[in-house]
């Protein structure tokens, strides 16, 4: 069984005064193995943001199903979707998404505090993540104080210190400059290789030539995928790229 | 077509943020009202025939000044919310290529908007109520309804000139705000990410030995009179010290939690506790005001409400007497029982005259005189009373021995040189003491002495003496002139009684005796130089005209400043809303349910909602020895009736605000959780 499968996804938009239908997600099917790292592309409009929403749980769709571990999203109940989002999920946003009235170290806790453990078990946590991450001089720092690597790299210490079966990641490299974005990806992939589970939207190449596989979605749909195999990262940049290429250009499906 | 531009721009800009415009229109209109309802009331026709008119105009006169001095400071406060969140606003329009003129211009019309709606509405309350707050002010002093209904054209252009005048003020505060800023500035005006402020150990000190300092003055000042100046010391250090506490110590009270992370890392304690830290500095600020608030309250209500129960306690201890007489003598020997008996015999007649029983007789002489109290003992000197030293002045009281006796029906027995004494203020009563070189041994200190109840009231501490011969012991003082060639020694005859007939007839025969005294006077009999003669019946109306007006405008007042801390209360909740809704919103993402952020917000309300009132009733508390002190200056001195009233304002006073903190909070609520779905 697959950690994260999608079925048959579709979520359609109903402008306000029910006049016009956008369909944003026509048909999507996907999944997503244990320990795989996959980048999902697409241009503005592809409905790559809706998909990533409800797959986070944020929103619903029309109609299909996403499962995880087997677990039918649409059978959590309303009021449990935040818990299970803060329990199984881990998120990194491209705005870093930390809140100012905390230290780093609070923001890293804030999930676990929610969840409701205790100080003891959050420490003990806590510091082999901030340790791999290299923010671990910088947890009584607030957020304003801090380079935007820094708070990138707090946010992913925020994910994975609730242990997630998922990370889900939104342009995380949208907001730094490049040398903060190599650093970024390497993190990705050595958090990877230690068994994590990351599926990360995009649309820097650079970034998603760092997956194991790459989805590309067009018009609602997955248009198509590519898989590492054993291609190094440039030699998987320079096939994304082909394929961009081909998609901007309209052709059809190979 | 253009000036419709700016208009319909300035009434987009008031609709589209109604929830904050709404409030502060709302305070207008009642500022306004307010004000017109004080001033038609010092200036109505109708207050000509209320008992107690002048005393009633000038309290109504003072209320009406203390309303306009207040919407000065409260609506500049309340519109430098507005205006934060319009600068976004306005920085947007100037980006966008509109120059800083024509954003004043619509402000202008903004602020015409506002004021015309806030007066237009404001009179039209004002109008209306006028009505019901006089019928109300009949009904708590007693006069006469009138079915009059007048609009003084005086007080409605007063009204207008003031609120006029004070918009105009805002509106320029608000275009110097604009102009002195550049668009970038505007538009971020609202969300600086401000750091955390740190915990700072001196101020908070300084807040808590400042408050101190006032306890203490307030505590431990004796006269309220004398002391005048200390007192208000007391009340503005009170204030300091309420701000520096709220604003200092509350960002150390929330770091103090921060480090104590049992408490802090649980999810109720964690998110209030940082947020209350972050916004601490201006949070501390709108908490302290809303407390000095409450206090203002609080004091108002009890002493108001304490005093209009208590007026006939008030009027009976000024006036022990249905009808009471005095007459002077211009030389103590001159007090003698021949001429004080012609005195009584022509009042006795009177009052046969009009069929009238004496009850509960007083009959006594007295002689007066004020002095120095040094070391126990009363000096005299004509030199004293040009410059006077407050804290030292007393009035010495003597009465003769057989009139003591006979008043009490006792046959007490004192021979030369001794006296009886009795003060409610001095403590220190040496057994010898001279009184202007007069050498007296007090053998008896009295607990009680059954005339004068005033004794109680009076600003400057009484001395009663029982001699056994006035003039005997009294020769020497009764030599002393003033520098104005006047006896220092003042010698007077008293005579009050109850009757048993009704209002009117008292007040008649008042009258009566008041002619009868005064063709004595005229006609050189009796040998007196001045006299008086007053009834309880005919002071009421004043007295009732004076403490209804008091209460009523405590009421008036109150009202005001409550709806002045709800609307704080309602700012902070609606402006910390908007600064929350991101956050909220991310730790939303992060897995935070709606049921977490309703626990978050209890919590913070929990540690947060009780300061204020908490601290008021602190505050309350230490001014309750003062407030003692006023109304004991009023001749109140009924401690369970102040205690009452004092225990029932808080009680209403704090479920008041327990109503209006939920229902606020539930509108940071709806802000907070509406950011998403």
């Amino acid at each position: 069984m697959s950690l994260l499968e999608v079925k048959n996804l579709k979520k359609v938009y109903k402008t306000r005064f029910g006049g016009n239908e956008v369909e944003a997600l026509k048909n999507v099917n996907f999944s997503v193995e244990e320990g795989e790292y996959v980048a999902i592309m697409g241009e503005s409009g592809s409905g790559k943001t809706t998909l990533l929403n409800i797959l986070a749980s944020l929103d619903k769709p029309t109609s299909g199903t996403v499962l995880l571990d087997g677990n039918d999203f649409s059978k959590i109940k309303e009021s449990a979707v935040a818990e299970f989002r803060r329990d199984h999920l881990g998120f990194v946003f491209q705005d870093f998404n930390l809140l100012d009235t905390f230290t780093l170290e609070d923001n890293i806790y804030l999930p676990l505090v929610l969840a409701g453990k205790s100080y003891s078990e959050m420490n003990a946590r806590l510091n082999p993540i901030v340790e791999q991450l290299g923010i671990s001089g910088l947890l009584k720092k607030y957020p304003y104080e801090v380079s935007g690597g820094q708070k990138q790299r707090a946010a992913v210490a925020r994910a994975l210190i609730t242990e997630p079966r998922i990370i889900l990641a939104d342009e995380p490299t949208g907001a730094l400059d490049s040398k903060a974005t190599d650093e970024l990806l390497r993190l990705f992939r050595k958090i990877n290789q230690q068994g994590q589970t990351i599926l990360l939207v995009t649309h820097s190449i650079k970034a998603a030539s760092h997956a194991s596989r790459v989805l590309f979605i067009r018009d609602g749909e997955v248009f198509h995928q590519i898989y590492r195999g054993e291609n190094t990262s440039e030699q998987l940049y320079q096939k994304i790229s082909d394929t961009l290429t081909l998609l901007a250009q309209g052709g059809d499906r190979r | 077509m253009k000036a419709g531009f700016y208009s319909k721009l300035a009434i987009d800009g008031i609709r589209k943020n109604r929830r904050m415009y709404l409030p502060y229109l709302l305070t207008c209109v009642l500022m306004v009202a307010m004000f017109y309802i004080l001033a038609y009331l010092s200036n109505a026709p109708f207050m000509e025939y209320m008992p107690g008119s002048a005393s009633l105009q000038s309290v109504m006169n003072l209320g009406s000044f203390v309303i306009a001095a207040f919407a000065v400071i409260f609506l500049f406060y309340t519109n430098s919310f507005l205006l934060r969140r319009r600068k976004k606003e306005f920085g947007l329009f100037n980006i966008l290529g509109m120059d800083k003129h024509s954003i004043s211009r619509i402000l202008f019309w903004e602020t015409l908007i506002i004021a015309g709606l806030s007066l237009i509405g404001g009179l039209g309350f004002g109008i209306a109520l006028s009505k019901l707050a006089e019928l109300g002010l009949t009904n708590i002093i007693g006069g006469d309804v009138s079915y009059e209904f007048t609009v003084p054209g005086l007080v409605v252009r007063n009204t207008s000139i003031i609120f006029a005048i004070l918009f105009f003020l805002i509106y320029l505060n608000a275009v110097r705000h604009v102009r002195f800023s550049n668009p970038v500035e505007l538009i971020r005006s609202e969300n600086v990410g401000e750091k955390p402020p740190k915990a700072n150990w001196f101020p908070g000190i300084l807040g808590v030995l400042i408050l101190g300092a006032a306890y203490y003055l307030a505590v431990s000042i004796e006269n309220p009179v004398d002391a005048l100046v200390w007192f208000f010391v007391a009340v503005i250090l009170v204030i300091v010290g309420t701000y520096l506490i709220f604003i200092a110590g509350s960002v150390l009270l929330c770091r103090i939690l921060q480090k104590n992370r049992r408490y802090y890392y649980k999810k109720n304690h964690f998110i209030s506790v940082s947020s209350m830290a972050y916004r601490m500095k201006n949070n501390g600020a709108g908490l302290a005001s809303i407390c000095i608030l409450l206090t203002m309250v609080l004091v108002m209500i009890s002493s108001t409400t304490c005093l209009y129960f208590g007026k006939e306690d008030s009027l009976h201890s000024r006036y022990p007497r249905d009808i009471s007489a005095r007459i002077d003598f211009e030389h103590i020997e001159q007090a003698k029982e021949d001429n004080i008996s012609l005195v009584r015999d022509t009042i006795d007649k009177t009052v046969r005259e009009n069929n009238v029983n004496m009850s509960n007789v007083w009959d006594y002489r007295e002689s007066q005189v004020s002095g120095m109290l040094r070391d126990g003992n009363v000096e005299v000197n004509a030199d004293d009373t040009l410059s006077v030293n407050y804290d030292e002045l007393v009035t010495v009281h003597f009465i003769p021995l057989e009139d003591y006796n006979r008043m009490i029906g006792k046959n007490t027995i004192l021979s030369e040189g001794e006296a009886l004494a009795f003060s409610v203020k001095i403590s220190n009563l040496p057994e010898y003491r001279t009184v202007g070189g007069v050498k007296l041994h007090v053998v008896e200190r009295l607990a009680s002495l059954p005339i004068d109840a005033t004794s109680t009231a009076e600003m400057i501490p009484n001395l009663y003496l029982v001699v056994p011969d006035l003039d005997k012991t009294l020769a020497s003082l009764s030599e002393l002139v003033d520098s104005n060639g006047n006896r220092m020694l003042i010698t007077s005859w008293y005579y009050g009684f109850d009757t048993d007939i009704e209002v009117a007839g008292q007040i008649d025969m008042r009258n009566d005796i008041r002619e009868d005294l005064g063709q004595m006077n005229e006609g050189d009999q009796g040998g007196f130089t001045s006299y008086s003669c007053e009834s309880i019946a005919a002071e009421r109306d004043d007295f009732y005209g004076t403490y209804g007006g008091l209460f009523f405008l405590g009421i008036m007042l109150s009202i005001v400043f409550l709806v002045a801390a709800v609307l704080i209360i309602y700012y902070k909740q609606i402006s910390e809303g908007y600064e929350d809704q991101s956050r909220f919103d991310i730790m939303q993402k992060v897995g935070m349910t709606k049921q977490d952020i309703r626990k978050s917000i209890n919590s913070q309300m929990l540690t947060v909602f009780y300061l204020p009132i908490i601290f008021a009733v602190i505050h309350l508390g230490f001014a309750f020895p003062m407030i003692r002190k006023l109304l004991l200056l009023f001749g109140l001195n009924n401690l369970i009736l102040l205690l009452t009233t004092t225990g029932i304002s808080i009680v209403i006073i704090a479920f008041f605000y327990a109503v209006v903190y939920r229902m606020t909070s539930n509108a940071y609520y709806s802000i907070v959780s509406g950011a998403r779905e």
